[in-house]
């Protein structure tokens, strides 16, 4: 008799963003709340905005995830957290971070090299990278030796939030940096999806669900970057939980996808597609009919408590 | 009357099978040219110890200068001006990276290659350790290119971490992806190699010369009383100093094989290797200096014990192998033994370290002139960390690094880094080395 070999582990997810908008912390309650039922893993969390409190807020939230499912202070890479000037806080960040190990730049990482690191831990083809914001990060990573061949092996798609198709007006995450968002379109070596303008504001996440789904932690920091951001209660756009959804679901029909082809970024900000059979890029359609299913997805998923360690390994 | 005329720099001093390399003297130096662009070249050495370090008592809590050194680094606090501490450097190809258990083997056989080692057995592969890439290029003007040396016998095959061959834990330096350079640990054959005219001697010779328990200094002595005679006193001093401590290390040699010669021979110890660890430390750290006084190589590795040894102390007491105490289950006691010996380490080093910094070189010393890092492949032994890994360089590199400082860089930053600045200061310029992502900055920068 042969015994199978071990799973393979689901999709790695290296999440980069400037964590400036308050659709960002809600993609990471919704990785947390991935990661937390084993449908993926974050493999590592990086910010284009180089801006201390960002980083100590993803920290916090990974201490607070951690410590809801009794893993103590368990941690993986460090956050990666991108060198320069920054544009200034968020709003959202201005709330109490309750723990954190970041009390300096020196405890985090270079960005580029954390989710370099990042990859070379994965397996082939089982990494996601899910993009929110200026494709910054993702530019100065092809430049870094042995990079494209890397990210070639291990991403099977780079989902990003950016764009609007089939055409609109410039759209701020490639306005922020429109030379880092046209050498990723014209130069990533794997398949890109990328969800538009129109997909983020057609998906608005419930204020609602703030104030009963995540009530269940009276120090929850995604609910306090919330109540922070702007005066309750408001209904934010999901630009990059529409992204991440789809890295880790990319089966479940929540979206369309268009044809295939090649999104080319204008000296103004906007983006064009054009289909082509062999073209690497595609960007996510939405049906109406699926938009409740999405949203109810984001709030079960990004509220959920986690599921203690020690009853998830007495349930394996 | 100044004519200008230099001693050459590669002078020897011969006799029959025998040829002695001098230390840098004043008289090699042209007159007219002795303030100006004459240097001592610059060295560069690896001291690896196995097994991580108890990081508590390695790194301050404080960044800069340094002041009060934390327990383990105490021995080096005479020396606190004339080291470097490096925080937060990593080598990520020495992490699991799908490949499961192994961390020993890993962390070793990527310190200097900065490759993620093949696991298995058999046909080996990591990559060309980035002192030899060094020692290709600066080695041509030295006789020895480098030297690889260690303390503690050990097998090159068979499996000695999780299905990762010996050869991966037993050596630090890679000739090329699958060659690597076992470590030289007898102090005789080290020492034969350094100045028996560069001929391994066989047995018979070896026999006769022990028969008449001649100097090797007494085979040059016609060489060295003409030389003494074109000296000026601090050359002669220096001279004098220098093959002095060579016939010191002829000593100790003799006097380890009398010692070893009263042990029980069911104990097999190797020819010449002293059975005091100090002792075996001491004597291989004074053929390290006079290799890089006298400008016999430029380029070494020192593989203090291999990679999760369970080698006891029992020179201070304690009888626990090494490897399983690092798996202390944070138990204060197991804890208390591996910091002990930690400490014991560093007290050798800086006793070499003290040694490297009496010797005068031109206007400095020899220790400025050398880049001397001092280091492990694991943080954190207990839980086989490869981030922040314990890392500090003796020495100044020919008056280029500002020493006397702690830098904390950014996590994950990679022990590459280093290595490419270190080649530069080596003048070995590469791009790029194993995963590094550029020139690790400030070591220059007070």
């Amino acid at each position: 008799m042969q015994f199978p070999g071990p799973a393979k582990p689901p999709t790695g997810i290296v999440f980069d963003s400037a964590m400036d908008k308050i659709d960002d912390a809600l993609a990471l309650a919704l990785l947390h709340g991935f990661d937390g039922r084993d449908e993926a893993r974050i493999a590592a969390i990086g910010i284009s905005n180089p801006n201390l409190s960002a980083a100590q807020f993803c920290d916090a939230v990974r201490i607070f995830y951690a410590g809801a499912a009794g893993a103590g202070s368990a941690r993986g890479l460090p956050v990666g957290l991108a060198q320069g000037r920054s544009a200034g806080a968020s709003a959202m960040l201005s709330a109490p971070v309750r723990a954190t190990v970041v009390k300096s730049i020196n405890d985090t990482a270079e960005v580029t090299t954390v989710i370099r690191n990042a990859l070379t831990a994965q397996y082939d083809r089982n990494a996601a990278v899910v993009l929110s914001g200026p494709a910054t990060d993702l530019a100065k990573l092809l430049d870094a030796y042995g990079a494209k061949d890397l990210i070639a092996h291990k991403v099977k798609v780079l989902s990003m939030a950016a764009g609007a198709f089939p055409d609109g007006p410039p759209e701020p995450n490639i306005r922020a940096n429109i030379a880092a968002a046209r050498r990723v379109f014209a130069e990533w070596p794997t398949p890109i999806v990328a969800a538009g303008y129109e997909i983020g504001t057609a998906l608005p996440f419930p204020a609602a669900s703030i104030e009963q789904d995540f009530a269940w932690s009276a120090t929850h920091p995604i609910a306090d970057a919330y109540r922070a951001y702007r005066p309750m209660p408001y209904d934010a756009p999901t630009w990059a939980m529409a992204a991440l959804l789809y890295a880790v679901r990319p089966k479940e029909n929540y979206f369309r996808l268009s044809e295939p082809g090649t999104v080319t970024v204008l000296d103004d900000g906007r983006t064009q597609f054009r289909a082509s059979a062999e073209g690497m890029h595609r960007y996510l359609i939405l049906d109406p009919d699926r938009k409740e299913s999405i949203i109810r997805t984001y709030t079960e998923i990004a509220s959920a408590k986690p599921v203690e360690r020690k009853k998830k390994l007495a349930a394996k | 009357m100044i004519t200008g005329k230099a001693l050459p720099r590669r002078t020897f001093l011969r006799g029959v099978g025998t040829a002695v390399a001098l230390p840098f003297l004043e008289a090699m130096v042209p007159a007219l040219a002795a303030t100006r662009s004459s240097k001592p070249p610059v060295r560069m050495a690896f001291v690896y110890v196995p097994n991580g370090i108890i990081m508590d008592g390695w790194n301050p809590d404080y960044e800069g200068q340094l002041g009060t050194l934390p327990r383990i680094l105490k021995p080096l606090e005479p020396f606190r001006q004339d080291i470097l501490l490096l925080g937060n450097l990593t080598h990520n190809t020495g992490r699991a990276l799908l490949d499961g258990a192994g961390d020993h083997g890993r962390c070793c056989a990527s310190y200097l290659t900065g490759v993620h080692p093949l696991k298995t057995l058999v046909d080996i592969k990591a990559g060309i350790s980035f002192d030899q890439i060094v020692a290709k290029q600066v080695g041509k003007q030295t006789r020895f290119p480098s030297l690889e040396l260690g303390m503690e016998d050990a097998r090159q095959a068979g499996d000695c971490d999780s299905g990762y061959s010996c050869a991966y834990t037993n050596n630090l330096a890679w000739g090329s992806e699958t060659q690597p350079l076992p470590p030289v640990l007898d102090p005789r054959a080290l020492f034969e190699r350094l100045f028996g005219n560069g001929r391994a001697m066989t047995p018979e010779a070896r026999a006769r010369e022990n028969l008449y328990r001649r100097s090797i200094l007494d085979f040059v002595g016609d060489d060295t009383r003409k030389l003494e005679t074109s000296l000026g006193p601090a050359d002669r001093r220096k001279l004098d100093e220098y093959l002095s401590s060579i016939r010191e290390i002829e000593r100790q040699i003799e006097k380890a094989e009398k010692d070893n010669a009263q042990i029980d021979p069911h104990m097999e110890k190797p020819y010449g290797v002293p059975a005091d660890f100090a002792e075996h430390f001491k004597l291989m750290t004074d053929m390290m200096t006079v290799a890089f006084q006298s400008d016999l190589t430029r380029v070494i590795t020192f593989l203090v014990t291999h990679e999760g040894t369970s080698r006891p102390y029992r020179e201070i007491d304690i009888p626990d192998g090494h490897h399983p105490l690092t798996h202390h289950r944070n138990q204060p006691d197991l804890i208390e033994k591996v910091a002990q010996i930690n400490c014991y380490h560093l007290r050798q080093f800086a006793a070499w370290i003290a040694r490297m910094k009496s010797i005068k070189e031109g206007d400095a010393t020899l220790l400025d002139n050398c880049m001397i890092v001092y280091g492990a492949g694991l943080s954190d032994g207990n839980r086989h960390l490869h981030e922040d890994l314990p890392t500090l360089i003796a020495g100044r590199g020919g008056q280029y690094i500002k020493s006397g400082r702690r830098i904390v860089y950014r996590k994950e930053t990679p022990m590459c880094n280093l290595f490419l600045a270190m080649m530069d200061r080596m003048g070995v310029h590469a791009e790029h080395f194993g995963d590094s992502t550029g020139r690790l900055d400030g070591l220059d920068l007070a």
